[in-house]
């Protein structure tokens, strides 16, 4: 039982950390309607900056080093859009998804060159849980719930309580139509990709402070964030969210059946099934 | 000259690779990132048959309907998918399949890797020296030139072309889009385990580190570089591209540069997909009746 409830709680802190994967791309296909393969890089960014901010020259406090981590990390993500979305808005699918497929994989030989391959961390000293409940929970733990969700109310009040969210969510819907009413697109755009590039880099810190970082995180973990997009129907932003929470959930419980190696499979397992019996989630549009 | 000789078969290989893709790819526009994938399958089936004292034939055989196989299955609910989707669900694919390779000891031998596979032997003719290793590649990179060639020149390839400019249009001409699109992936993952057979017995010594995205961005590269929906696109990326791999390698850098060389080429390589497709997305040869 006491095994029941740990796996519940890890897969709720990892569901939060997906969560916030998720929505950050969900929200670039809303607004710009194609998957951005570079996602999984900026997670992985994230992570790396604060890893650069706190290690040698800087040497800045970790609590310090987060905020040029996630200044940098949009910029990378500003970077991106003017440098290779932006010429190729007009271009067809495939160059586009080609383009942004090579970006990702540049992104990461990137890191691998500075940081090499092997898995590091943050070097916080291993610290004892809290017990509550039978249930362990560290301190870091708690950090990751309280950040997500005070990320969470953030996107919510940028999206429904200011006209720079109202306009996003009206380029979200219909491009075309937004423009002839007069909303300026490309700053809606801009706004979209800093604050999917703030998810995501908030993400990747959260994710390398409970786990560890390495170059191949983008990856694995953009896949998921695919998984739980499409969990909540693609494009919706709360629906992202949830399906974060469902995956984290899901493969954390499923350790308790399966080999732990497969942990990783179980996002693409989740993602058949849905393929298979509700494809209709995918369009993202729903019939009600 | 040895050198020159395995740059070839390794240039042949690539080209099988390349070819199997560019049919999914430049002919019938499915956007397959997990293409190591049936690589993979084909060179581990071939691999462990072959180790278990099977002979050649029978192995090359399993291995190239395993791989369709899996083709077959994947096709299933990934080709629901329209484009991006379909991306990332072949990309998720392919690493799933690397942590099958990698936890499944038993069959596997995981992380350990397959050593000692032997070379190949058909019709009593054994391909154990590099100039007749280079004879089998080459006949089989020309049967498959024959053979997809004879595929996207038909009315079968003209319908995968109908299918990929306009899905809409080729199914109100009575096209079952979703057929052609299996068929297509099914054949390219043949030919992809076409590539890995014959990889595996090359190398002699398969790990799950050979099948990572890498070699999906190498061959993704080839086809875009040599032209995309072209029948010689992807042998004269092939060429172009292993001979700047290796050309890097001839750089005179100092040894401890060593550890930053993989990752710079690795660099260049994804730069260069970007650049190709801001600067010239129909890569060196360009497909003929398009603009």
């Amino acid at each position: 039982m006491d095994i029941f409830l740990q796996s519940v709680v890890n897969g709720i802190l990892a569901g939060c950390i997906y969560a916030l994967f998720a929505m950050g791309l969900t929200l670039i296909y809303g607004v710009l309607n194609f998957v951005n393969f570079a996602h999984g890089e900026l997670i992985m960014w994230g992570a790396y900056f604060l890893y650069l901010f706190i290690s040698e020259p800087f040497s800045l406090p970790l609590s310090v080093a987060v905020a040029p981590a996630i200044l940098c990390t949009v910029c990378l993500g500003m970077v991106m859009d003017f440098a290779i979305f932006r010429p190729l808005r007009k271009a067809d699918r495939l160059t586009l998804l080609i383009a942004a497929m090579g970006l990702s994989f540049l992104l990461r030989n990137a890191a691998q060159f500075f940081w090499g391959a092997e898995v590091r961390t943050y070097g916080l000293e291993i610290s004892r849980g809290f017990q509550f409940l039978g249930v362990s929970l560290t301190a870091q733990q708690i950090l990751i719930i309280g950040v997500t969700v005070a990320c969470v109310i953030l996107v919510y009040l940028l999206f429904f309580r200011t006209s720079l969210g109202k306009s996003m969510r009206a380029v979200s819907d219909n491009l075309d139509l937004a423009r002839v009413v007069g909303i300026n697109a490309r700053r809606s755009i801009r706004a979209a990709w800093i604050v999917s590039a703030a998810l995501a880099g908030t993400g990747g810190i959260l994710l390398a402070l409970d786990t560890n970082l390495n170059p191949e995180m983008g990856v694995i973990n953009l896949v998921k964030a695919f998984a739980a997009t499409l969990i909540g129907g693609v494009g919706n932003l709360w629906g992202a969210l949830l399906g974060g929470l469902i995956i984290g959930l899901a493969e954390n419980l499923s350790v308790l059946v399966i080999s732990p190696g497969y942990k990783d499979a179980v996002a693409f397992a989740i993602m058949v099934g849905i393929l298979l019996t509700r494809p209709y989630l995918v369009t993202g549009k729903r019939t009600d | 000259m040895d050198l020159l000789l395995h740059l070839c078969v390794v240039i042949a290989i690539y080209s099988i690779f390349a070819m199997s893709l560019n049919l999914e790819v430049g002919y019938t526009g499915l956007f397959n990132f997990g293409h190591v994938a049936f690589l993979g399958i084909g060179a581990y089936t071939s691999a462990i048959l072959s180790l278990a004292g099977f002979p050649f034939g029978m192995c090359l055989t399993a291995a190239l309907v395993a791989a369709g196989l899996t083709g077959l299955l994947l096709s299933i609910p990934a080709l629901r998918l329209q484009g991006d989707y379909f991306g990332i669900a072949t990309l998720g694919f392919g690493e799933i399949l690397r942590l099958v390779f990698q936890n499944e000891v038993w069959l596997t031998k995981g992380p350990m890797g397959l050593p000692g596979i032997p070379k190949p032997e058909m019709l009593g003719v054994r391909f154990e020296s590099l100039p007749e290793y280079l004879g089998l590649a080459v006949i089989a990179v020309l049967l498959t030139y024959l053979i997809l060639g004879s595929v996207t020149e038909s009315p079968f390839g003209r319908a995968l072309r109908a299918v990929r400019d306009d899905e809409t249009a080729a199914e109100v001409l009575g096209k079952n889009a979703f057929a052609f699109k299996t068929r297509s992936f099914v054949i390219g993952s043949i030919f992809a385990g076409l590539a890995g057979v014959l990889w595996a017995h090359y190398t002699t010594f398969i790990s799950p580190s050979d099948f990572t995205l890498n070699e999906t961005i190498v061959v993704l590269l080839i086809v875009v570089l040599g032209g995309k929906g072209t029948r010689p696109g992807p042998v004269v990326g092939a060429i172009a591209l292993i001979f700047l791999q290796e050309s890097m390698r001839f750089l005179r850098l100092p040894p401890e540069w060593t550890r930053y060389l993989g990752p710079l080429q690795q660099m260049v390589f994804g730069a260069l997909l970007v650049a190709l497709m801001v600067f010239r997305p129909e890569g060196l040869i360009r497909e003929k009746g398009r603009k």
